[in-house]
């Protein structure tokens, strides 16, 4: 019977050409998308999820709470993990990571001259124990234990060493330090938070030999024994703060709690959280989820479409096969085996196609598409699930009418299927809603980003270049900024703690004395060149000068200017002029004063609004050098400066990075999305487009009569069109009111997650409708000139 | 075997009822060859498709042996409709995308009947036909007279009790027509209950019972 089926469904398929290619066209384009998206969203859903007991791994962050403000913070104190292992019976295992490339670079030599290198971290001697990655080289026991050991990646090993089995018992360089390598680890994997080339023992740190409670500079994880409450683990740490901080918080008036969270919520979690790599928002994986569905439906529609509007044409055969004997069940499998090959083709094609695009979309959304993972069982489980599901969902309602019609009706060809026409229409209504909403949305994240790569920041970012300083430089500084600008290259150079997009570090600050007027401010240290370099504004005040006192000259409670911002003055409630030469308690001295104010500009993510900022005259935490090259040709001023460079620091990598590029690099996700969300729009109007296409164009063969009557009587091209597209347009029109709808939601929502947003404007609603209802006019348009241009004698005359 | 007892079909118009079919009594007997005739609207197709159960819109009894098919369930008519009857039409009605074989395999595989038994049921048809070197063609590649017999073939593939026949020689000339209905007397013969419906009163003559109707009337019945 069903090989029947098949038969007769593959006959009717390749009959009917039009109907099949738009139909397998449409499907395989959808599947295409879905299987990406869902090999896309099985990646960043299976963080974190390779060590053995990962649900009882935590990391352990911190919270400082102070005059009513709360701050979270990813990392911990060096102290914690000691501690937790020693009195907490409920802790199996604890390891500390302490991530360098967050400070600045290091300089590896294994024989062969320096390279720099940014994935480099310190780990303690339990590393492995709960993160049970596997080595290629070395003994796991005792692994990190010493001082100067250094675990390397395979792909580093390989690097520099040919191979893992080389690189073990060697020794490099790290900073000019000695390392011995005594082991090599399997590459962490694309889906762990955890990435980098090498892990050196912790115990060659100092502060390892010493642990604190502060500064929580660490990433502490923790596995918990099995059955652990993890709430009254977290009461537990926090009576080890009462009992170990409690006279320190009392005396600087702040608290402070540490708080679990699930190692694989690392990376889908709150992005302030999100430590090593940047992590992904959840809401975007049920984004791209539900666009990959809608994108399945659209498919379907065209099907469900197409196949009940060619219902009518097929009535002889219904009716003759219930006439010979077919109940309705034996008819519905018939119809429903068509909708099931179609299915089956397209699944296959798509296979092929996903083995064509992976690569340019990995490219493209930086994700590795794991491909083998189909060919797994439960790959190919979900593939065939998905085989049943697509052919079952076009094929049920088309079949349900076709195998519902009534012989003797149906024999007789007075068969009007009435029925259908609604449901036809509203899943048209729903395809084009889906299309404008997406290119919609797609319009209203490009406006947010092109907001923000030209709000003004406040400082100048364009032809700013940062190259990594390092502490040992300090001595070529000033001949290296002389040189530089007598050369005409460079205008400005100055030393700065973090890029200006960036700046992390955070203080605590108040009033001259008054410590309940305390709150939290950012630090940025960086030399008096800063404010000329990237053209800062000085509102009040004076800049810092060569003879003012940097942080490490300060004699024991001497004066230390700093500058602050304007937001930190109006926390303090001064006006510009009144600030001037203030007392001010900050962080690390209670005896600075206000030398000037600078107007704020955005040194983190736009998301956040600018909070208040102390700059302090401290070139000595400088991990970056900032130049303002001399106007002209950006590759020549490069090319004097890098030969200066390596006259006077030879030993350190010249690898300058465009300030307007690093800040662009901040909306790395909201890119992405901008770009997945236009390439899907595209394809959903694309599908979209043929299947109206295909309802056209039955609807033309239909009224190819009328239409010759009508050309007969005089009708021009338009009219025609007109007769044809009204009907259509009718319900694009009531899809674009939906779509508006659901634009101003999404607009609304999405750009809530930014503190500066730019303005909804018409124009996304605007372009986004007319866009696409141009585009189906001229897919109906396309089609009635193809009916126009039908002789009206040959057509009347079959009649 | 088949019995109609008062049977009318109307269609409800705005102001009276227009009868299709009025007072119909009728018995026929197993093994009949039964020739309905008259006028064009004179109701005979609507009495062949009520008698096939395709048609279940009509009020008074039917009686199938001594069972009503009004009280049938759904289920108990359509395998009535399957185990007992066979069709025929005048436009032949074969399925345009199947094979010769194929078309007569189709109501069997609706019967559920086993692939072996399929095919030795279809080779016996087509020999009997002479139909087997055609058995790859398509309906189109026939003349009508060959259509109309593989039509007959896929009609008495079910082995039905009844087979009915509207007008399934209206589109022949009259020496393929003269086929067919040598044909329908063969199966006869073997004890096939025929009811046909046609114009041609030399139809007629191969079976062994005439009806003349009249505007949803029985005229006359009489044996031949």
């Amino acid at each position: 019977m069903w090989k029947n089926y098949l038969k007769i469904s593959f006959r009717n398929l390749r009959k009917r050409k039009l109907y099949t290619g738009i139909n397998l066209l449409g499907l395989t384009v959808a599947l295409v998308s879905f299987i990406v998206i869902s090999l896309y969203i099985n990646h960043e859903w299976s963080y974190d999820r390779m060590y053995t007991d990962y649900d009882r791994i935590y990391k352990i962050n911190q919270e400082f709470v102070s005059n009513g403000e709360s701050q979270l913070v990813p990392s911990s104190p060096s102290l914690l993990p000691v501690t937790l292992l020693e009195e907490f019976s409920e802790v199996e295992n604890a390891t500390l990571i302490f991530d360098l490339s967050i400070f600045s670079s290091v300089m590896i030599d294994a024989g062969e001259g320096s390279q720099e290198e940014n994935h480099y971290a310190m780990v303690d001697e339990h590393f492995f124990e709960v993160f049970d990655f596997d080595l290629i080289a070395g003994q796991k026991t005792g692994i990190l234990s010493e001082p100067n050991q250094l675990v390397l990646t395979e792909t580093t090993a390989k690097r520099y060493f040919g191979s893992a089995f080389n690189a073990e018992g060697k020794s490099m360089k790290v900073d000019g330090e000695e390392f011995l390598i005594t082991g090599v680890m399997e590459d962490f994997p694309s889906n762990s938070h955890l990435a980098f080339d090498f892990l050196a023992s912790f115990k060659t740190h100092r502060h390892s030999r010493n642990p604190e409670w502060s500064p929580s500079n660490y990433y502490n994880y923790v596995k918990l024994k099995p059955g652990t409450d993890v709430a009254a683990f977290e009461a537990n740490m926090a009576a080890m703060v009462d009992k170990y901080l409690g006279a320190d918080l009392a005396q600087y008036g702040y608290q402070t709690a540490f708080f679990t969270q699930p190692v694989t919520n690392i990376y889908l979690g709150d992005p302030t959280l999100s430590v090593i790599k940047p992590g992904t928002d959840i809401k975007y994986i049920y984004i791209f989820g539900l666009v990959a569905i809608l994108l399945i439906a659209i498919g379907i529609i065209n099907y469900v479409n197409l196949a009940t509007a060619e219902a009518t044409e097929r009535n002889k055969e219904v009716g003759l096969r219930k006439v010979m004997g077919a109940d309705r069940v034996q008819l519905f499998g018939q119809f429903v085996s068509e909708s099931m090959l179609l299915s089956m083709g397209a699944i296959l094609i798509s296979i092929l196609i996903i083995y064509l695009v992976a690569i340019p979309f990995e490219n493209f959304g930086g994700v590795p598409l794991d491909l083998s993972l189909l060919f797994t069982p439960i790959g190919l489980a979900s593939l065939i699930g998905l085989f049943l599901a697509v052919g079952l969902l076009a094929g049920f309602y088309p079949s349900l009418i076709l195998s519902g019609m009534e012989p003797m009706k149906a024999l007789g060809n007075k068969l009007k299927i009435g029925g259908g026409a609604w449901v036809r229409k509203s899943l048209v209504v729903f395809q084009f809603f889906v299309s404008m909403g997406l290119l919609i949305s797609t319009f209203v994240v490009k406006s947010q980003l092109d907001y923000m790569r030209e709000v003004n920041l406040g400082y100048d970012k364009e032809q700013v270049v940062a190259l990594n300083y390092h502490y040992n430089m300090r001595e070529s500084i000033p001949t290296l900024r002389d040189e530089m600008i007598r050369s005409g290259a460079a205008v400005s150079i100055a030393r700065a703690a973090d890029m200006p997009h960036d700046v992390k570090a955070g203080y605590k600050i108040f009033p001259g004395g008054d410590n309940t007027r305390e709150f939290m401010i950012t630090g940025y240290a960086v030399d008096p060149e800063l404010l000329n370099t990237i053209n800062l504004e000085l509102l009040a005040g004076e800049n810092y000068t060569k003879s003012d006192p940097v942080r490490r000259d300060l004699e024991e409670n001497g004066e230390m200017p700093i500058l602050l911002n304007e937001s930190a003055i109006a926390e303090m409630g001064w006006t510009a002029e009144e600030a001037i030469g203030k007392k001010v308690n900050v962080g690390f001295t209670n005896n600075a004063l206000v030398k000037g104010i600078v107007k704020d500009f955005y040194f983190s993510s736009l998301h956040q609004k600018v909070g208040p900022m102390v700059i302090f005259n401290d070139p000595e935490e400088a991990n970056v050098l900032l130049i303002k090259l001399a106007s002209g040709n950006p590759t020549n001023n490069l090319a004097s400066l890098e030969a200066i460079w390596k006259k006077l620091v030879p030993n350190r990598p010249f690898n300058p990075k465009f300030l307007d590029q690093e800040y662009a690099s901040l909306y790395q996700s909201e890119q992405k999305v901008g770009l997945i969300f236009g390439l899907f729009s595209g394809i959903a109007i694309f599908i979209a487009c043929m299947g109206l296409f295909g309802l056209v164009s039955y609807v033309a063969l239909r009224r190819t009569r009328e239409i010759s009557i009508r050309k007969v009587l005089g009708a021009t091209q338009s009219d025609v069109l007109k007769v044809l597209s009204l009907d259509f347009l009718k319900l694009l029109g009531v899809s674009a009111v939906l779509a508006i709808g659901f634009g101003i939601w999404f607009s609304d929502s999405w750009l809530d997650a930014f503190a500066n947003r730019t303005a909804i404007t018409i124009w996304p609603f605007v372009i986004a409708i007319l866009g696409v209802m141009v585009l189906a006019i001229l897919t109906i348009g396309y089609r009635s000139w193809k009916v126009f241009r039908l002789n009206p004698a040959k057509t009347l005359k079959s009649e | 075997m088949i019995q109609l007892k008062n049977l009318d079909k109307f269609i409800e118009s705005r102001f009276q009822r227009v009868f299709i079919l009025k007072g119909i009594n009728l018995t026929i007997g197993e093994g009949e060859f039964l020739t309905l005739m008259g006028p064009s609207g004179a109701g005979k197709s609507t009495l062949l498709n009520i008698l096939g159960l395709l048609d279940e819109d009509y009020e008074g009894e039917y009686f199938f042996g001594d069972r009503s098919i009004k009280s049938m369930k759904e289920r108990e008519r359509s395998s009535l409709h399957k185990s007992e009857f066979g069709y025929i039409f005048q436009a032949y009605h074969l399925i345009d995308e199947l094979t010769v074989y194929e078309n007569i395999e189709t109501p069997l595989l609706y019967r559920n009947v086993p692939s072996s038994e399929r095919k030795s049921i279809i080779a016996n048809l087509m020999d009997r036909f002479n139909m087997v070197a055609k058995k790859d063609l398509f309906p189109a590649q026939l003349s009508g007279g060959q259509q109309q017999l593989v039509g007959i073939a896929r009609a008495i593939a079910g082995k039905p009790k009844v087979l009915l026949a509207d007008e399934p020689t209206g589109n022949l000339h009259s020496g393929q027509a003269k086929e067919i209905m040598e044909v329908f007397q063969e199966l006869h013969r073997e004890g096939t209950t025929i009811i046909q419906a046609t114009h041609a009163r030399e139809n007629a003559d191969f079976g062994t019972r005439l009806i003349t109707m009249l505007d949803g009337k029985i005229e006359t019945d009489e044996s031949i």
